[in-house]
């Protein structure tokens, strides 16, 4: 239907929005960190110098030195090693519970907001029921009636979120229906499917991507949490969380062991909050423009 | 082939009761927004419905496209009954039913260029057209409404508000519908915008034929644009001017006229007669509704609501003490 | 020397200049019309002589606002404060917004007399509840305590003005007061605000984009675009012999009896962003009398010889041609 002369809808404002957030240096450098850490996740097993499960108990506990950049942690596996592969499991677990929280939360909210009723009543109160329960607390719930592990957790941090992507979803989608636009659509003779999938869900996409992505900050910290109290990946498998864990009792001793996951953590979270501060505004802006 | 009748659509006893309730286990309060409308817009004619707040004109514009249900009544489209139509049957007349919205800013879904909002009537309908056809068909829409062909890569924030309300409009031509129900399409343009626009009504209505269902709070507007004026007060009609220099019989028309405010200092009016307030459409009176505000309500206006009646000049009033 | 006298006023916001080259006089009993469609800068005009244009970011750059002789652009923030509320009142145009809405009207009429006349809770309510019932506002002792909210907008609307007239202002600035109202009820308020001025001897700006309202209660008028000064002289004058073509075409596209269908035209084209004002003549690109000195050269505001003053080449050109 679209022809070569009639340009693309939402390419051009997707990539412009792009744009403006590696254009600001809150984003151009948070935005810099993330992509390196994603490449780190994706080609840790080639780019590690030993392999996360290599013991070398002659060598544990051993302090940073030019052999083992970030030192070596009890059993005398390398940290730096670890903590790369720290972030595939951290990343990949808290970004596929994410997407999915994200998915199933914006599905939820869409149907409660669009067709209202019963459906809307019925949708609302379990996310309220949820929602009055802290993620880490819902989580750490799921996790011991599921038993530990990564698929365990992936659930736990999903459903965790889940009630906040309803909500935010159910919200911009009931104060989108009342828009002209949408009426003008209906008076056209448009399918619900047509309204909800072409008009509604785009334009509430974006504060649930925003929301989606600090979320992945948060989900990082609770996946850790998660590894500290051993509910998470399960040993050898490295999170950056139990690299805490198992480095705490040697935090004197030993405290580049548990210092060098827990900076990793802090400054993975501040990068996704500084991307997406940068990304509200780039969108904000974008809103403000069309308004004016 | 029989005659094509005199009036393309019709409505009998059309009503409209919305119910809010407040909050879980509150009471529920019944909305009348429109109650008991006899309405006729004859073909190829500007019929303007004019009225302040409350008083259903926007309700019965939606109710006529049917973008509401009504709670009881009937509209008939050129002998069609539009409440016995089928989804799809209903799909397919508003390719000959279309409105024209209020607010150009909004209109207009913001992720959509100029071309994608002209095309998508094509695409609900289940049209599809091939790129060229396509493009002719842009082309074709931003002509009839005298915008530049350039425009068709456009996003809405990109246009004026007048810009906007020409795409609205071409919008609802896509399918050369034989009606159009504007509601209040000028309210929110400036008022050079606004003539603009309203000289492109003319022009269109000339070249295509079309019957206007033309809602405006101005009663000055709708007595330059409109053939017959129909005068709504709180969800009923009070009157209806069967031409625009008809002389009011409700004392509410003529309280109306008194309050439109001529461009003229020679014509200046002494308002001080002007009292009361527009009761609330939740708390209707028993009576005549302009009853508490009326110079001339007695008992009788006050404990019954007068019928619409209509005089062989097609004047109609509901009133018991009409003037002149 | 009239009441309040603006005089080549300019302004600055974040190096744009939306206004450029104001000029007006409004005296005691009179009620002087700023007329202008969206863009033309009349709201700003009132947000800088209540010496608001800070709230904005905006600053006057050059020229004189006077009022009672002095000049407000040189007084301080506290002196304004004094001022303001006290002798220059302003009435905006959203009544929903210019209440509070947690606090009973009445007590908000009141703070502005116990504020600015020092008056004591029982007097400051007389005083209220008097102005309620002179604004004709039924069962004024009633509605004192009501909310905002369990007003319908033309109450509130008149709530805005008593607390504007509490402490009995010299000058009345009001910024479409009755956009947001229904026609009736407009109706009701103009009235109001021209008996009021004439009572009491207030003067009064009243903005509008609407010629019907300027027609009914203006003694003198403005016609403002894109922040310049396109005409002004008195009503009468303004109707019967509109000069500057912005004018002309203005009051030629509102409806009015008598008119043939299809003479209702609009201007060509729209009015231009702040951003994008053309050079010369900022009409120029619209304009039906347009010379080739408009968009060269700004047209000065000239004072015509029958009566009031417009800024137009081509006038200016016909004059001097006699």
């Amino acid at each position: 239907m679209s022809a070569e002369s009639i340009p693309a809808r939402g390419g051009t404002l997707r990539r412009s929005v792009l744009g403006k957030v590696f254009a600001t240096p809150k984003g151009g450098i948070a935005g810099a960190y993330l992509c390196f850490l994603v490449l780190l996740a994706i080609f840790a097993p080639w780019i590690t110098p030993y392999p996360y499960d290599a013991q070398d108990l002659p060598v544990a506990s051993q302090a940073p030195s030019w052999v083992h950049w970030l030192g070596t942690d009890e059993f005398g596996r390398d940290v730096l090693s670890r903590i790369m592969y720290g972030a595939r499991t951290s990343l990949s677990v808290s970004a596929t519970a994410i997407a999915i929280s994200v998915f199933v939360g914006m599905v939820m909210g869409a149907a409660a907001g669009y067709f209202g009723g019963l459906l809307d009543r019925a949708v609302t109160t379990v996310v309220d029921l949820s929602w009055s329960f802290p993620e880490i607390l819902l989580a750490l719930i799921l996790v011991a009636i599921i038993g530990p592990g990564l698929d365990s957790t992936m659930f736990a941090i999903g459903i965790a979120y889940l009630a906040q992507f309803t909500r935010l979803t159910r919200a911009q989608i009931l104060s989108l229906k009342g828009e002209t636009y949408i009426e003008a659509t209906i008076n056209l003779g448009a399918s619900h499917g047509h309204i909800v999938f072409r008009h509604l869900m785009p334009n509430a996409l974006a504060p649930v991507i925003v929301c989606g992505m600090l979320a992945t900050g948060d989900a990082i910290i609770l996946e850790a949490t998660l590894g500290f109290f051993g509910l998470g990946a399960q040993p050898p498998v490295p999170s950056w969380g139990a690299m805490m864990s198992s480095g705490s009792a040697l935090i004197f001793k030993a405290p580049w062991i548990i210092i060098f996951p827990g900076l990793v953590v802090a400054v993975s979270v501040i990068a996704i909050n500084l991307f997406g501060d940068a990304l509200v505004r780039a969108l904000d802006i974008r809103a403000r423009l069309r308004e004016g | 082939m029989a005659e094509p009748a005199r009036d393309l659509v019709q409505i009998r006893g059309l009503g409209k009761v919305f119910e809010s309730r407040k909050g879980l286990f509150g009471k529920s309060r019944s909305l009348k927004a429109v109650s008991a409308v006899d309405l006729d817009i004859p073909r190829g004619k500007v019929t303007g419905v004019v009225g302040e707040s409350g008083c259903g004109k926007s309700t019965l514009a939606r109710l006529v496209v049917r973008l509401l249900r009504p709670s009881e009544g009937r509209i008939t489209f050129d002998g069609v009954d539009l409440q016995q139509q089928s989804n799809t049957a209903m799909r397919r007349l508003r390719r000959r039913i279309q409105m024209v919205f209020q607010d150009p800013y909004s209109a207009i879904d913001p992720r959509y260029t100029v071309a994608d909002a002209l095309l998508e009537p094509f695409q609900v309908q289940g049209i599809r057209l091939p790129a060229a056809e396509a493009r002719a068909k842009v082309a074709g829409l931003l002509d009839m409404v005298r915008l530049g062909r350039e425009m068709a890569g456009s996003y809405p924030h990109q246009l004026s508000g007048g810009q906007r309300q020409r795409i609205g409009i071409a919008r609802a031509l896509a399918f050369k519908p034989d009606f159009l129900v504007l509601d209040e399409p000028t309210a929110s343009l400036d008022v050079s915008i606004q003539a603009q626009i309203i000289a492109l009504l003319e022009q269109l209505k000339a070249e295509l034929g079309l019957t206007y269902l033309f809602i405006s709070h101005d009663l000055g507007l709708v007595r330059y644009f409109c053939d017959r004026i129909v005068v709504m007060y709180l969800g009923r009609v009070v009157e209806i001017l069967p031409e625009p220099r008809a002389k009011p019989r409700h004392p509410y028309t003529r309280t109306l006229l008194e309050s439109t405010f001529a461009p003229d200092p020679n014509q200046r009016r002494d308002i001080s007669r002007l009292t009361g307030e527009i009761a609330s459409a939740y708390e209707l009176p028993a009576g005549c509704a302009f009853a508490a505000r009326c110079a001339f309500a007695d008992e009788t206006c006050r404990a019954r609501v007068p019928e619409l009646m209509t005089d062989a000049s097609g004047h109609a009033t509901a009133c018991f003490h009409p003037l002149n | 020397m009239a009441l309040l006298e603006v005089r080549d006023l300019s302004i600055d916001i974040a190096g744009i200049k939306p206004l450029d080259g104001i000029g007006f006089a409004v005296d005691r009993g009179q009620i002087l019309g700023l007329v202008g469609e969206s863009g033309s800068g009349k709201s700003l005009t009132a947000l800088s002589v209540m010496g608001l244009l800070p709230l904005i970011g905006g600053r006057v750059e050059r020229g004189s606002i006077r009022f009672d002789g002095a000049e407000l652009t040189q007084l301080s923030e506290p002196e304004l404060r004094r001022l303001r509320g006290r002798r220059i009142a302003f009435i905006t145009q959203n009544p929903m917004t210019s209440l509070d809405p947690v606090m009973r009207v009445g007590a908000q009429i009141d703070q502005v007399s116990r504020l600015h006349l020092g008056l004591d809770a029982k007097a400051a309510a007389a005083r209220s509840i008097g102005l309620m019932e002179r604004l004709r506002i039924p069962a004024a002792a009633t509605v004192y305590h009501h909310y905002p909210q369990e007003l319908s907008g033309g109450m509130k609307q008149r709530i805005v003005i008593a607390m504007a007239l509490s402490a009995d202002p010299d000058l009345i600035i009001a910024d479409e007061p009755t956009t947001a109202l229904d026609v009736t009820i407009q109706a009701q308020i103009i009235q109001l605000l021209v008996e009021l001025v004439r009572d009491r001897g207030v003067a009064l700006v009243l903005i509008t984009h609407d010629m019907g309202v300027v027609a009914q209660a203006c003694d003198r008028v403005v016609v403002l675009y894109a922040g310049r000064v396109a005409e002004s002289n008195s009503v009468r004058e303004i109707f019967a012999s509109p000069r500057h073509p912005y004018t002309k075409a203005l009051i030629g596209c509102i409806p009015r009896d008598g008119m043939a269908p299809g003479s209702l035209a609009g201007i060509p084209g729209s009015v231009p962003s702040v951003a994008r004002y053309p050079a010369g003549c900022r009409f120029n690109p619209r304009c039906s009398e347009v010379l080739p000195l408009c968009p060269e050269v700004v047209p000065p505001l000239e004072r015509m010889p029958s009566s009031g003053e417009v800024a137009c080449h081509a006038v200016a050109a016909k004059v001097s041609h006699g």
